[in-house]
């Protein structure tokens, strides 16, 4: 990594995380992964001088694919352009990133490195609409010592989405209940909405009187000056309980 | 005069000139016992670092410090790498989501397998690091220079760095706390320099570390005084 008054790349390897000690629910589910999430690059400049550019590459969709591999009894991996209409699933999840932030030494007087994620979790039913928008942060933090380069910094990464996983397994489902769409009525499943549809097209299409109640999650704004943009897990459980619907499971 | 006694007249030399050329340290460390301790043969136990979403800063450094100084000697206790045991037992030892109370206890040996993992590593204690090593005071001013006949460095730097640790043992055993040892060591370092800098440094993180260690062990151990 060469920084002083220059530019730094880092790419980063794809993400493995160790087997969770969970049951996986027995839901079958599709993720479909943009080409934006799969290929995404954070371009920054540190204090006016520093150049930094992010390359999370194939990190991000190695990392879902292989979580709600753990997560669900079946899981099927979609591309951009794959039909999902033809498959027998109980829900549909797209993942996106809404932020990315980072910050290096010389930015926190500190001798870490810290990153911070906003990832945000659609999920359709088996109909196609959408039935739950989960806005989550992830947070990861790492020291120099014994590491070289640009290696603090892609370790505070991996740990911010290692951070990502371990929130995704405690409260996916008390976030979105996507549970309760185990063996719903299942018409064909359309071709899940474009990840650039706004929130409120998605909201029109909700068929109210059947689906619960779309949820959100109020998250404090990410980045170093707001300090880590982690929820506390009381803070989001109670929020969470608030709107699960009846039925679905608790953890 | 033999090579031993020569390599011994060294060491010793050179001991001495460390000593002498170390700065000033003051160091207090103190345990405060909640319940019966001791470990049995086989037995292991794991040191962590309380979680950085709740702001504390322990360096990664320290705990390896820490684990290696128990790990050694003729009373060394059996410890698992932290990276290992958190691992193992993903993702309920992460920092989001790892017990902040021994009251959770119960409730994550009733998850799946994590009673088993712990069983299988044979881990009886806990240890939750808390704590860091800060820079409070400094003050002194030195100039170097450096011109074709030569360079040279006049003044005089001073620092001071307080470790203050604390470290607390949850005993799976029981599920319950056993207690707590903390280390505040404060170090002041000098660097005086005619021409040459002699640094004087005070290592208040090393001496933190083997101060709670030491004590850790005594602590864990508690061996009945004879």
């Amino acid at each position: 990594m060469f920084v002083a008054g220059c530019g730094s790349n880092v790419t980063l390897d794809p993400v493995t995380i160790p087997t969770p000690l969970i049951d996986p629910m027995p839901l079958s589910v599709a993720i479909r992964i943009p080409p934006e999430f799969e290929h995404y690059v954070h371009e920054d400049e540190v204090l006016g001088r520093e150049k930094w550019r992010i390359d999370l590459g194939r990190s991000n969709a190695a990392l879902f694919s292989q979580l709600f591999g753990f997560m669900f009894d079946d899981v099927t991996v979609l591309g951009p352009d794959d039909d999902a209409s033809a498959l027998s699933i109980d829900a549909l999840v797209e993942p996106s990133i809404d932020a990315f932030e980072f910050s290096v030494p010389s930015q926190s007087k500190t001798e870490s490195y810290a990153v911070w994620i906003r990832y945000r979790l659609k999920v359709y039913d088996s109909a196609g609409d959408m039935y739950a928008n989960w806005p989550l942060s992830a947070y990861g933090k790492s020291e120099q010592f014994g590491l070289t380069g640009d290696e603090p910094l892609k370790r505070a990464a991996i740990l911010a989405m290692r951070d990502a996983a371990a929130l995704m397994i405690m409260n996916l489902d008390k976030s979105t209940a996507i549970s309760a769409l185990k063996d719903r009525p299942a018409t064909a499943v359309a071709a899940a909405e474009p990840a650039s549809a706004t929130q409120e097209e998605q909201a029109q299409r909700e068929p109210r009187n059947q689906l619960p109640q779309r949820r959100e999650v109020k998250l404090p704004p990410p980045g170093p000056v707001a300090g880590p943009a982690v929820l506390s897990m009381e803070t989001d459980e109670e929020m969470s309980r608030e709107t699960i619907p009846e039925g679905s499971s608790d953890d | 005069m033999t090579d031993a006694t020569l390599r011994s007249g060294k060491t010793l030399t050179a001991g001495l000139l460390a000593l002498a050329l170390s700065g000033c340290i003051t160091s207090r460390v103190e345990d405060a016992r909640e319940g019966m301790t001791g470990i049995e043969e086989g037995e292991s136990i794991v040191i962590l670092a309380k979680s950085y979403h709740l702001g504390n800063e322990t360096e990664d450094k320290y705990i390896n410090c820490v684990e290696d100084a128990l790990s050694r000697g003729s009373k060394g206790l059996r410890v698992i790498p932290h990276r290992q045991f958190v691992d193992s037992l993903f993702p309920w030892f992460e920092p989001r989501t790892a017990p902040a109370e021994t009251k959770g206890l119960p409730k994550l040996m009733e998850r799946p397998g994590v009673a088993e993992r712990i069983a299988e590593q044979n881990v009886r204690y806990i240890v939750w690091l808390d704590g860091d090593t800060d820079r409070v005071a400094g003050g002194g001013s030195l100039s170097c220079a450096v011109g074709p006949g030569g360079g040279g460095c006049f003044g005089f730097a001073w620092w001071q760095n307080d470790a203050d640790y604390n470290a607390a043992v949850w005993d799976l055993k029981g599920l319950e706390s056993a207690g707590s040892v903390t280390a505040d060591v404060s170090g002041t370092s000098f660097l005086p320099a005619l021409v040459v800098p002699i640094p004087l440094i005070a290592r208040a993180r090393a001496s933190a570390c083997k101060g709670l260690a030491d004590q850790l062990r005594d602590f864990i151990i508690d061996e009945p005084e004879v």
